[in-house]
């Protein structure tokens, strides 16, 4: 008995009981495991949450405050929060365009167009797909202060830059797309960047928002990188931030910095909200090619 | 047509300019610089440099903390890999029963959840979480009749501790993973096996664990190289303490170039990593060739 096909109106009581009938008891222990296992891997998020949202030590207060007084003293306090949470999301904002921009170039030319070289310039851009971030540390601590842009967020934006794992993805993508359209274009005689952007570019909408996603969240979750490029709070994003936080406060204001984290999570579980499907097949797909 | 194909040929260049301009300057060029300043001692203060040979490392290979952060760095990844590898094998193949549907989205969500989160942000989590007297684990261990348990300050539990919440984090990428291989047994092969009356467990390792087997290799693999370059939960939860029972080799590397500001050393131990990293891609690659043709790949 497979899953039954509802109409597209059924009612919340037709999709319950529907949901209902499709449990098969012999499963029930498997489910119950499972669900105890969910619940735990929830815990330390639901804890989070509760605690930044724990209401102020002096009770209610006149005038009343909607946000937890926690939140003031993050806006007010000595560390500027809100500017690294501008910072955040600034640096994983322009590396993601300009990923997006630059590997779906790429993976047109590496997929649509015959050049002398193209293979061997692919296989060396795969090379650095082995590269572990931590080696190149050190050689970019040069690069940087030779170009004057230690403790800037340049310095996070521009190693996120070079990101060949996003190149082999959309030309993997790109090879799949039919290319009939591209080649009618040209006979038409538009050029290369019109095809590009008017044709090829148009048809990537999913793999652009799956990879969209996941540099925008690697930037956002970047640690090593700021924590040795980073100094002053004016340039200094969040994961490293809440580290000066946590030095700052101390566990006796534990409540603050949940408060921190709680924020710092939200926009990750806005996107995963919103994007499931996507990220969950991108990473399915990592692993096993169809 | 000789033309057409050089513009052609000119449009390619071009179209990859960009990309690849970054890549050299941000990823291939400073992989050669960091094989170059492994052979070198080098004075941050007026920027001189002297080629010393392999004495950096020759250094690190006769520091016994270069070799108690190596082998911190493997018990870490022999323990993360059965933890990630098993476990979110386990629950894949306990999620590829009939569920309903609403019920498997609410628990792809929970269990898929942590792995987008920054591990720098759940790691403090988990740092209030195990905090001995006023940890929230500890009060219900308490509860429960037990003593308090010192999660990151006694040198043997803290490794524990940290492969705990490694395995919290990336297991539900290894689950996902498992999941999309687990759909693409053949469905004609399992309906024969209920036809037989097969029991369970047969078909589990006649049919579905030899068909994902290179699944399961890549996996591990990942998880390997992964593990190798685990930095930023340990450093937020212990920062390689209590003593150094839980110090990795990126860990070492850093305080090497970064806290002490001996860059050669720090080199030279970064690039024992990426041996370390060929290595295991060269295991996976022969091993591979013996998991043979079993599907998916």
């Amino acid at each position: 008995m497979g899953p039954q096909i509802l109409p597209a109106n059924a009612t919340l009581t037709q999709r319950l009981a529907s949901a209902f009938r499709a449990i098969h008891w012999r499963n029930t222990v498997t489910m119950t495991i499972l669900i105890i296992g969910a619940l735990l891997m929830l815990a330390p998020f639901m804890w989070t949450f509760s605690t930044s949202l724990r209401p102020p030590a002096e009770g209610f207060r006149l005038p009343p405050s909607f946000l937890p007084t926690e939140f003031e003293t993050l806006r007010d306090g000595p560390i500027p929060f809100l500017p690294m949470y501008w910072n955040s999301f600034l640096v994983a904002a322009i590396t993601t365009i300009g990923v997006v921009l630059t590997s779906s170039m790429a993976a047109f030319a590496f997929s649509r167009l015959r050049f002398p070289a193209s293979n061997l310039l692919f296989y060396l851009l795969l090379l650095g797909l082995m590269v572990p971030p931590a080696l190149v540390l050190i050689p970019l601590f040069f690069v940087m202060a030779q170009l004057g842009l230690m403790d800037t967020i340049w310095s996070l934006v521009l190693p996120g830059l070079a990101n060949p794992l996003a190149v082999f993805m959309m030309r993997e993508f790109m090879k799949s797309q039919p290319r009939e359209y591209e080649e009618s274009a040209f006979v038409d005689g538009a050029s290369y960047w019109t095809i590009f952007w008017r044709i090829s570019l148009p048809q990537m909408g999913p793999p652009i928002a799956a990879l969209s996603i996941i540099v925008f969240t690697t930037s956002w979750n970047n640690f090593l990188l700021p924590l040795v490029f980073i100094r002053s709070f004016e340039s200094m994003t969040l994961p490293v931030g809440i580290l000066s936080l946590f030095g700052s406060y101390g566990p006796q204001q534990l409540s603050v910095i949940l408060a921190a984290v709680s924020l710092a999570v939200l926009p990750l579980l806005v996107v995963f909200l919103v994007a499931q499907r996507f990220i969950v097949e991108s990473i399915a797909g990592t692993g096993v090619k169809k | 047509m000789a033309t057409l194909e050089k513009r052609e040929a000119r449009a390619g260049y071009a179209f990859i300019l960009p990309a690849y301009t970054l890549y050299l300057a941000f990823l291939l060029l400073p992989l050669i610089a960091a094989l170059g300043l492994s052979f070198v001692q080098m004075d941050r203060l007026n920027w001189e440099i002297d080629f010393v040979g392999f004495e950096n490392f020759y250094w690190i290979f006769t520091d016994p903390r270069f070799w108690t952060t190596f082998r911190n760095t493997f018990l870490f990844i022999s323990m993360a890999v059965i933890g990630n590898v098993g476990m979110g094998l386990i629950i894949a193949l306990m999620l590829d029963t009939k569920i309903p549907k609403y019920l498997l989205y609410f628990l792809r969500l929970a269990y898929f959840l942590p792995v987008l989160v920054s591990l720098a942000f759940v790691s403090f989590i988990w740092k209030f979480l195990y905090s001995t007297d006023l940890g929230i684990i500890n009060y219900y261990l308490r509860g429960l009749g037990f003593e308090n348990v010192p999660w990151l300050t006694s040198s043997s539990m803290a490794m524990i501790s940290v492969v705990i919440v490694d395995v919290w984090k990336n297991m539900g990428f290894f689950i996902i993973i498992f999941l999309a291989a687990l759909q693409g047994v053949p469905k004609n092969l399992l309906e024969a096996a209920a036809i037989d009356d097969a029991s369970t467990w047969a078909i589990l390792t006649r049919i579905k664990l030899p068909f994902i087997a290179p699944v399961i290799l890549f996996c591990v693999t990942y998880a390997t190289i992964g593990g190798l370059q685990v930095f930023d939960s340990i450093k937020i939860m212990t920062d390689g303490g209590p003593g150094d029972a839980t110090r990795s080799v990126v860990m070492y590397m850093v305080s090497e170039a970064f806290g002490i500001g001996d860059l050669g050393t720090g080199a030279a131990s970064a690039l024992t990593l990426l041996i370390a990293i060929t290595a295991v891609i060269a295991i996976q690659m022969f091993l591979s060739r013996r998991v043979g043709a079993g599907g998916a790949r």
